[in-house]
């Protein structure tokens, strides 16, 4: 495996926060109302646009060149800033070239925004780097996303040129056939059976920017839609997957940081940039800011705009996704990942069934609640097996059991291998949701590394109350919580992101485990005490042996039987995933195979459809 | 005209294999892959290491030469003409037909981190490689390749490591996590010969008896052969408790053997194989020992702690001195006959 995230930039970006980033340092949030005059829309989008722009470009520090990165040559090159000077960076920078797709497409971005400004000193040293320093293409789809993005717009800038000009040993025309091989292949894949990565947290960015890149800058038409498409589709991710902006239930790529605190994430920039529905993080994300430079060919269309912002109706989502790809140890290349997510005004209920989505940096199942200024705010609650297994590491990574879980460590996810964490999927968990009702059920053998489960609660619960039902109840922003362990815990904290050592971890070490989450709008109730008694009210039993199982009626009604390693029953029907589409709900639809997404709001729909390689808006009558 | 050529070389490197002990100039060349400081590496920064392939030079020392990537695994040269050699790295297969000058993936997107690779020294325009998700075959010196899998199991065919059977052509073992496979037709079929329900980290020959095979893995232990690898046999007296990484004969005496672990360290037998002992005293106190060969011509034990150094042994392991490459872990070593050069 030994790819490896750089974090140096995100510190970077912290570190330079506070400067001129107002939209992040303003103590007031985002008005949540919608803007229904486009150009009023279009006005706002481009404002937040630039000030990432200018936020970065102003960061240089022209006394001290050792600090100025790609970023800032870009965001400058954005300006029209300086060309002499920028020109200048360029050739210092690729004096130290990097090495991999983390360096590929920032070069790429500032090799389109110079095109007409950095001189041709700067143009050749950028060109001689594709040739004198060997790329490499990393091991995730992410990494393959901006690996093949970038080699296909610089094969495309440069066509007709020699093998011997190119670190691969190919010709132009070579590696823009194997780039856009790639690409289609990866597109096909993402929109008939679901992407492997997806809802990142965490990494959307690194699908965003070099798309954008394709967007903006392919000359072949097709790619150029197919491009805008993809983009496209993941931001529609996006906004089904958010509550004012930030992410909520599962997802396949997070950080500790993030987890805890959704609003400090890249999904979250991207909404604050999308939408403006939510603050930025600090820094703008670290990567959001190579976004910048081409986003204003970017136009949000009115039907993604709205489903993002509409939370005043309450919906159902279910999509299909897929594991990372098993190299081994498994009967199938991908699993499938069935994905529910319940939004309502006051919060969101979201999981997948359950089971390692990706070994590293996943995240099954939450209840995320609404606040009004999410800056700081830990509003989520969950639970989960902290998996550290070099044998699960294997199925996911082509490495070797000595140094898989070590070289995760050392490679900046350094809480992989700690029992007190919170990041993660394990194959002893499985997942129920209906609606607003999580039933998570743990079956861990004996001998497993870390024989427990971890639940998270947040220092921005109130009324957090021990009931002697065994319920655990608590008010989360205008989110009423029912958090019932099924066997005895302890609490504890966890220190992986440093904001949780506010935080409490119940920890609970029996192997066959189980959590029951109900949530419910405090509107619904007259008062706590109520939705109090409404939960000790409904009929649950529940046992260990031989395998966890409970059997309850939920919040809203439902019977539900749930057993570890059965499939669930809902009043008296088998839930049958089978018949999971791609995406259904009253936002997005999409079959399964059908390479094509229908995105509706209202009377606005919009059709990505990649069987055709077109994009079709419509009213419906 | 190719037996011609291949002919004289395997000679060489058979004779070689076995030269007499004190033999004055060393008949090979020293090749191996390494990566260095891998734990400080950061995908997208400049590595501040020379990683990639070394050669041994005449004083001892050791250079870096071609592509500066970490992540290569194995390498395998043309008999012919060992300035053609392959190196299984993250990106795909890299060829280069100039000694290191120049260099091309050969392999295209559907092929990502190949572990292992061998040329047939039968049939030298035939290279075969294991890669996580079965066995890639080319006939044409790496321009095109093909899937050959049939007999290998559609799931469970990650493929850590193929060898080939230098007294047969097209003989060619694949260690793969669900057993070894064997092919005697050039990968056009498959036969499980040992199911193992962990990866097969390593497959080796012995020099003096091409009838003898070695082979271990990532928690079964070490396995043997004796009849060419028809059938294997756990070797009893190998701890099978923790990954052992790879097998190493002595050319010069049959008697000894090496094999390495991360856990326990170096290995060695010195009756051939019949007993074995840990040799770690005057390594560091980790002693993850990653790789180990020992020199055709000179006998000397070379381990390679991870992310330590390349220690040497002139005394099989009996004391160690650091003999070069800091900070660095090694993948793969080649001597390749200096004759053939």
């Amino acid at each position: 495996m030994k790819i490896f995230l750089t974090a140096l930039l995100f510190l970077l970006a912290a570190t330079a926060a506070l400067r001129a980033q107002p939209s992040f340092s303003a103590t007031t949030v985002p008005s949540r109302e919608i803007v229904t005059d486009a150009a009023a829309r279009r006005a706002a989008y481009l404002k937040r646009v630039q000030e990432v722009i200018d936020y970065r470009a102003n960061l240089v520090n022209r006394a001290d060149p050792a600090g100025i990165d790609l970023a800032a040559v870009a965001t400058m090159l954005a300006r029209h800033e300086d060309p002499k000077f920028c020109s200048e960076q360029v050739i210092r920078l690729m004096k130290a070239p990097g090495t991999g797709p983390f360096w590929m497409f920032p070069v790429v971005c500032v090799t389109y925004m110079g095109r007409d400004q950095l001189s041709s000193e700067a143009k050749q040293a950028m060109r001689d780097m594709w040739r004198t320093t060997y790329q490499i293409r990393g091991d995730t789809e992410n990494h393959w996303a901006m690996y093949y993005i970038s080699l296909y717009l610089i094969s495309e800038m440069y066509p007709n040129e020699p093998a011997s000009s190119w670190y691969t040993g190919k010709s132009s025309a070579e590696n823009l056939a194997e780039a856009k091989e790639y690409l289609i292949h990866w597109m096909d894949l993402a929109t008939t059976v679901g992407q492997g990565e997806y809802n990142p947290v965490h990494y959307i960015g690194e699908y965003a920017c070099p798309l954008m890149y394709l967007a903006s800058w392919a000359k072949d038409p097709a790619m150029k839609t197919r491009g805008h498409m993809m983009l496209e589709w993941i931001f529609s991710d996006l906004a089904e997957g958010t509550l004012n902006g930030v992410p909520v239930g599962s997802h396949s790529r997070t950080t500790d940081e993030a987890l805890i605190e959704p609003a400090n994430s890249l999904a979250a920039y991207f909404s604050w940039l999308l939408f403006g529905n939510v603050p930025p993080p600090a820094g703008f994300g670290g990567w959001g800011v190579y976004f910048a430079p081409a986003a204003p060919n970017y136009e949000v269309p009115e039907v993604l705009y709205r489903i993002a912002m509409d939370r005043d109706h309450d919906y159902l989502q279910k999509d299909l996704k897929r594991t990372r790809r098993r190299w081994r140890y498994s009967d199938v290349l991908f699993a499938p990942i069935y994905k529910t997510t319940y939004v309502r005004h006051d919060y969101a209920v979201g999981s997948y069934q359950g089971g390692v989505s990706d070994p590293i940096q996943s995240h099954v199942w939450d209840v995320t609640w609404a606040v009004p200024n999410p800056r700081g705010q830990h509003n989520l609650m969950f639970s989960m097996h902290p998996e550290s297994s070099p044998h699960t590491m294997q199925m996911y990574f082509a490495d070797y059991p000595d140094t898989t879980a070590g070289g995760a460590v050392n490679l900046s996810k350094p809480s992989y291998d700690s029992p007190d964490k919170l990041v993660g999927s394990s194959p002893y968990e499985q997942v129920f949701q209906d609606l607003d009702t999580i039933v998570a059920l743990y079956d861990i053998p004996p001998g497993t590394k870390f024989p427990h489960i971890n639940g998270f609660f947040s220092k921005d619960l109130t009324k957090l109350t021990e009931d002697k039902s065994g319920w655990i109840f608590a008010q989360g922003g205008n989110a009423y919580l029912a958090y019932r362990p099924l066997a005895p815990y302890v609490w504890t904290q966890s220190h992986w992101a440093q904001a949780a050592i506010r935080d409490s971890r119940l920890q609970s070490d029996s192997l066959k485990n189980g959590t029951i989450v109900q949530a419910a709008s405090t509107g619904e109730f007259k008062n706590f005490e109520a939705f109090k008694a409404a939960i000790n009210a409904l009929p649950l039993e529940f046992s260990l042996e031989p395998v966890p199982t409970v059997k309850m009626r939920t919040l809203r009604g439902k019977n539900i039987v749930v057993a570890y390693g059965a499939a669930p029953l809902v009043d008296g029907r088998v839930l049958d995933y089978t018949k999971w589409k791609l995406f259904e709900g009253p936002y997005l639809n999409a079959e399964k195979g059908s390479r094509k997404l229908t995105l509706t709001y209202g009377k606005l729909q919009r059709v990505l459809d990649f069987n055709t390689v077109k994009i079709t808006d419509s009213v419906i009558p | 005209m190719l037996r011609n050529k291949v002919l004289p070389a395997l000679l060489v490197l058979l004779a070689s294999a076995v030269a007499a002990p004190g033999a004055a100039a060393p008949a090979h060349d020293l090749y191996l892959c390494a990566s260095i400081n891998g734990s400080a590496r950061v995908i997208g920064f400049k590595d501040s290491g020379l990683n990639g392939v070394y050669r041994r030079e005449a004083g001892g020392d050791f250079t870096q030469f071609g592509i500066n990537q970490a992540m290569m695994l194995a390498l395998a040269f043309d008999p012919r003409d060992p300035r053609m050699f392959y190196v299984a790295a993250l990106n795909g297969l890299l060829r280069t037909p100039d000694g290191g000058k120049t260099w091309r993936v050969v392999t295209d997107w559907d092929v990502t981190e190949p572990k292992s690779v061998v040329v047939d020294p039968h049939q030298p325009d035939t290279v075969y490689v294991g890669v996580p998700d079965g066995v890639i075959v080319s006939h044409d010196r790496g321009l095109t390749w093909t899937r050959m899998e049939r007999g290998l199991p559609d799931r469970g065919k990650y493929t850590q490591v193929v060898q080939v059977d230098r007294t047969h052509a097209g003989r060619v073992f694949a260690g793969c996590e669900t057993g070894i496979y064997l092919t005697e037709d050039g990968a056009k079929s498959w036969r499980r010969v040992f199911p193992t329900a962990v990866t097969i980290e390593d497959i080796q020959q012995s020099p003096h008896d091409p009838l003898r095979w070695l082979a271990v893995t990532e928690g079964d232990g070490a396995l043997g052969s004796r009849d060419g690898g028809r059938t294997w046999t756990k070797l009893a007296s190998v701890p099978s408790d923790h990954a052992l990484y790879n097998v190493a004969f002595d050319a010069r005496d049959p008697q000894r053997l090496a094999i390495t672990s991360w856990t326990d360290g170096l290995f060695v037998s010195e009756d051939g194989g019949r007993t074995w002992q840990t040799r770690n005293t005057g390594l560091p106190d980790s002693h993850h020992v990653w790789r180990t060969a020992i020199d055709p011509d000179t006998g000397r034990l070379y381990a390679s702690l991870v992310e330590q150094a390349l220690y040497v042994s002139d005394n099989f392991g009996r004391t160690w001195r650091i003999g070069g490459l800091p900070a660095s872990r090694v993948t793969a070593f080649a001597f390749v006959p200096k004759a053939a050069n």
